[in-house]
């Protein structure tokens, strides 16, 4: 628990600040508290390097999997994250302590109803050809999202957008069809592509030559090996320190623990396994940043099937399992236990109030028995000559979360409960589930819509297409569109506080744990924040770091 | 010769054809397709879904999506992928399938190279010291993993003496590890076959006729026993051309090198069809050509085997 008890220090430490900056800023600037919600704002403006920075040298990091394209509308995983946010930027952007900072947007004035968001751009911001940014693009790039033809992955970040204007050459206006208090958070952080030159070659070639006006530029691209890209003199916080930014792939966490071990390369932007996050740390060589995931990991359980579908039993595997257990023993204490569908790290949106199941089989036997379900033959409980028997798909090949699924297992046949685990490819997982042609399954998802945004609108509303669970409540039916259209923070932290109290309450899912992130730098690499809570962000500065 | 070559490749051509419908059928029997993971954790809708699919071409039946990828294959189009979207098929495996290629025929090369002599000589020395070094390093080569070799290598020479990459290919030093392990593995098969052929060589007739007539032991080896003991170890060395391109995921892993076992693995979990389905049709098409040139060579070296 000590983990967790260190995380809420820092959370207590950090709040107070952040939150009178915003209430001061907003004032000053004399915004609206609806729109302020959105806005703790940090300044962001330009970024010189210290006295101390060195210039030049290749910064390289790895990761995991293929950086399959390099469109801003690909930029969901991480791999690509990493890339795609080195070329390009948005209006605003979302930092790594969960604040928006005015990036090619030097300002921005949202109405009182909050049915229209005025940019003011920054001017002389140049793309990596060389011409200017202008209004135009950032019109561009959000129509482009808007247009129903294009299906793009961004596209419903729009949906409550009505039209974007551009009075003039530095200013974007966007009025809304309805309020949407996430607009800011998700819509304005978009990033930016180049209007003509987007327009002249088209998405598809876009994804492999993409031109932003990120700090680096891209110099080559070998999809499944490497992506390399390099400073760019012209940007408009200055040139970055380095002279290249090199993202691996190596698949194998032990091998990208030797590359770092070597000086190979000088970061893993992707985990590497729980022992050698453990060593990293505890070696004066090496600057680890361990942040909690904003996924949970969790148990997606079918809420129409005939036995999960009873609160009771769900509520009793919640009390069966030993989480701790699982934390410590197959992942060495790198996690924390989840509570709510938010995690702590999302301090201000967070529920501490909501039911919590410690683990205790006697009261998950005791539920079971209320329930109806009887000790039957080969320990495993029966009623109504129905075994008390599910299936849990686990993801083929997931050697990190099979052992969970086992133990979980033992826990829950400890109660009288048969969990038959059983491997599935992710797709096959992801199409299934939310049709319910699946019991059950293991791995982790986001339930706030990430960047500091709470809107579980994507996988609580019935028939959301990431609804896995199938989950069904009335009221929570009326609070995920009354959470959207309020933009007052503090009724809308009320709505969401008790979005989070009924799902606890209703457990249509187990929630298992919050994974630690761990991000760990060779310390020749200066430049890196003191610290940070949101891990996924943090390989976006790069244009900030130096080589010692 | 050349009516049986004509006849050999109309096989060969329905065995593709049966080979392409069969993996078309297998991948869209899977539930779920390349869209759930394209789109990964963004927030999108039941009906952005079904857009982004109708976009690919997904919610066409599946009968006129064969068709279409036939037609395509016939012109030479391998598709579009649709994880790597935008790129062609067609260059993902040829970039793929150079890197395989180089290690394998690298790989291949020196493990012949090798394994004949030292099977020989095991054969020929049976029961020496000699003999069971390498029937031990040879049974060491076939038991252990290969990716746990992979990984004792780089800690040895990349951790523990600095002295190859530990991943990638950034040089040709990046390729000594990989080539090592699927050497290890191969040189040990092939050593093996070669001296239980040989050994079984030695005590036939033919060789005692040899010895009979006079000739030099190693006369009666070299011309002899070791051109009948190639026979089997070709048949090995055929099936090895044949899966040249598949036989290294797991090295290609260890040592993250972008090659076809590693696409064909990554398409295959994302579902990404154009890939898998252009992989699977290039292989077949190796594994058809790979067994005539087998059974093409298996007549040059026996012409007890000549084909009319």
């Amino acid at each position: 628990m000590s983990r967790e008890r260190d995380l809420e220090q820092v959370l207590r430490e950090l709040s107070p600040s952040t939150r009178r900056e915003f209430l001061k800023r907003a004032a000053a600037m004399g915004i609206t508290a609806a729109a302020a919600q959105a806005m703790l704002i940090k300044n962001p403006t330009i970024v010189t390097a210290g006295p101390s920075a060195k210039r030049g040298g290749t910064i390289r990091i790895l990761s995991h999997q293929e950086v399959a394209s390099l469109s801003p509308d690909d930029i969901g995983p991480t791999m690509q994250w990493n890339m795609i946010t080195q070329i390009h930027n948005a209006l605003v952007e979302v930092n790594d302590n969960f604040v928006v900072e005015r990036v090619l947007a030097s300002n921005y004035l949202a109405s009182k109803d909050g049915m229209m968001y005025t940019f003011t751009l920054r001017k002389g911001v140049k793309f990596h050809d060389g011409t200017e940014f202008t209004a135009d693009d950032a019109k561009y790039t959000y129509d482009f999202h808007m247009n129903p033809n294009n299906a793009t992955i961004q596209g419903v970040l729009f949906k409550s957008v009505d039209k974007v204007e551009t009075p003039d050459k530095y200013t974007v206006v966007v009025k809304m069809k309805e309020p949407n208090a996430a607009f800011l958070r998700q819509a304005a952080t978009v990033l930016i592509v180049p209007a003509r030159y987007h327009g002249r070659i088209g998405e598809k070639a876009y994804k492999a030559a993409p031109i932003g006006t990120g700090a680096f530029r891209l110099k080559e691209w070998r999809p499944a090996e490497f992506t390399v890209v390099e400073a760019f003199d012209q940007h408009f916080r200055g040139r970055p320190n380095a002279d290249f930014f090199r993202q691996d792939i190596v698949p194998d966490p032990s091998v990208r623990s030797i590359a770092l071990r070597t000086g190979t390369s000088d970061s893993s932007a992707w985990p590497l396994l729980s022992e050698d996050n453990l060593r990293f740390e505890a070696d004066p060589g090496y600057t680890v940043f361990r942040t909690s995931s904003l996924a949970t990991n969790h148990f997606p359980l079918n809420n129409d099937h005939p036995i999960l579908s009873d609160k009771r039993v769900r509520q009793a595997m919640m009390h069966a399992i030993d989480r701790q257990r699982l934390i410590d023993d197959v992942f060495r204490g790198t996690a924390i236990i989840a509570h709510s569908i938010f995690p702590p790290a999302l301090q201000y949106w967070y529920e501490k109030g909501v039911k919590q199941y410690p683990y205790s089989p006697d009261r998950a036997r005791t539920m079971l028995e209320e329930a109806g379900w009887r000790m039957g033959p080969g320990g495993v409980r029966v009623k109504d000559g129905q075994r008390l028997s599910f299936t849990c798909a686990v993801i083929t090949g997931d050697r990190a979360r099979r052992p969970e699924a086992e133990i979980t297992q033992q826990d829950l046949a400890g109660v009288g409960m048969e969990m038959r685990i059983v491997e599935r490819p992710v797709a096959t997982i992801l199409s299934q589930l939310p049709k319910g042609e699946l019991d059950a399954s293991l791995f982790n998802w986001t339930y706030n819509a990430g960047g500091g945004e709470p809107d579980p609108s994507a996988t609580l509303a019935v028939g959301a297409a990431r609804n896995f669970s199938r989950f069904k409540n009335q009221r929570v039916e009326e609070l995920l569109p009354a959470g959207l259209r309020e933009v007052d923070p503090a009724k809308r932290k009320k709505i969401y506080s008790e979005i989070q109290k009924i799902v606890a309450e209703e457990t249509p899912f187990l929630n298992i744990m919050y994974w630690d992130w761990f991000i760990i730098f060779n310390k020749r690499i200066k430049g890196l924040p003191a610290s940070t809570q949101s891990g996924s962000t943090l390989i976006r500065d790069a244009y900030k770091w130096w080589i010692e | 010769m050349l009516r049986y070559l004509a006849s050999r490749l109309m096989q060969g051509s329905v065995v593709i054809l049966l080979v392409s419908i069969g993996t078309f059928s297998m991948m869209h029997l899977i539930p779920g397709d390349p869209v759930d993971l394209m789109v990964g954790e963004a927030q999108v809708t039941q009906e952005q879904l079904d857009m982004i699919r109708k976009k690919w071409g997904f919610d066409r039946p599946v009968h006129e999506q064969y068709f279409t990828w036939v037609v395509n294959m016939a012109r030479g189009d391998f598709g579009q992928s649709v994880v790597r979207t935008g790129v062609p098929v067609r260059n993902m495996i040829s970039e793929a399938a150079v890197v395989t290629a180089k290690l394998n025929l690298l790989a291949f090369f020196i493990s012949i190279a090798l394994a004949i002599p030292l099977g020989v000589v095991a054969a020929v020395r049976r029961y020496s010291g000699f003999d069971y070094a390498i029937m031990v390093s040879s049974t060491l080569g076939l038991a252990l993993p290969n990716f746990w070799i992979g990984l004792m290598l780089i800690v040895l020479f990349s951790l523990l003496l600095g002295w190859l990459p530990p991943f990638g290919l950034p040089s040709w030093q990046g390729y000594v590890m990989p080539v090592a392990v699927i050497v290890a593995n191969q040189t040990a098969l092939l050593a093996r076959m070669m001296r239980a052929s040989t050994i079984e060589g030695i005590g036939e007739d033919y060789v005692r006729t040899a010895r009979a007539k006079g000739l030099s032991e190693g006369i009666v080896v070299s011309r002899h026993v070791v051109r009948n003991a190639l026979l089997p170890v070709v048949t090995v060395i055929g099936y090895r051309i044949a899966f040249l391109l598949s036989g290294t995921i797991v090295i290609e892993n260890v040592f993250a090198l972008p090659g076809l076992g590693q696409l064909f693995i990554e398409s295959v979990n994302r579902v990404d069809y154009q890939v898998v389905q252009a992989i699977v049709f290039v292989l077949s098409v190796l594994v058809v050509l790979g067994n005539l040139i087998t059974d093409l060579v298996y007549g040059y070296i026996d012409p007890r085997i000549r084909i009319g």
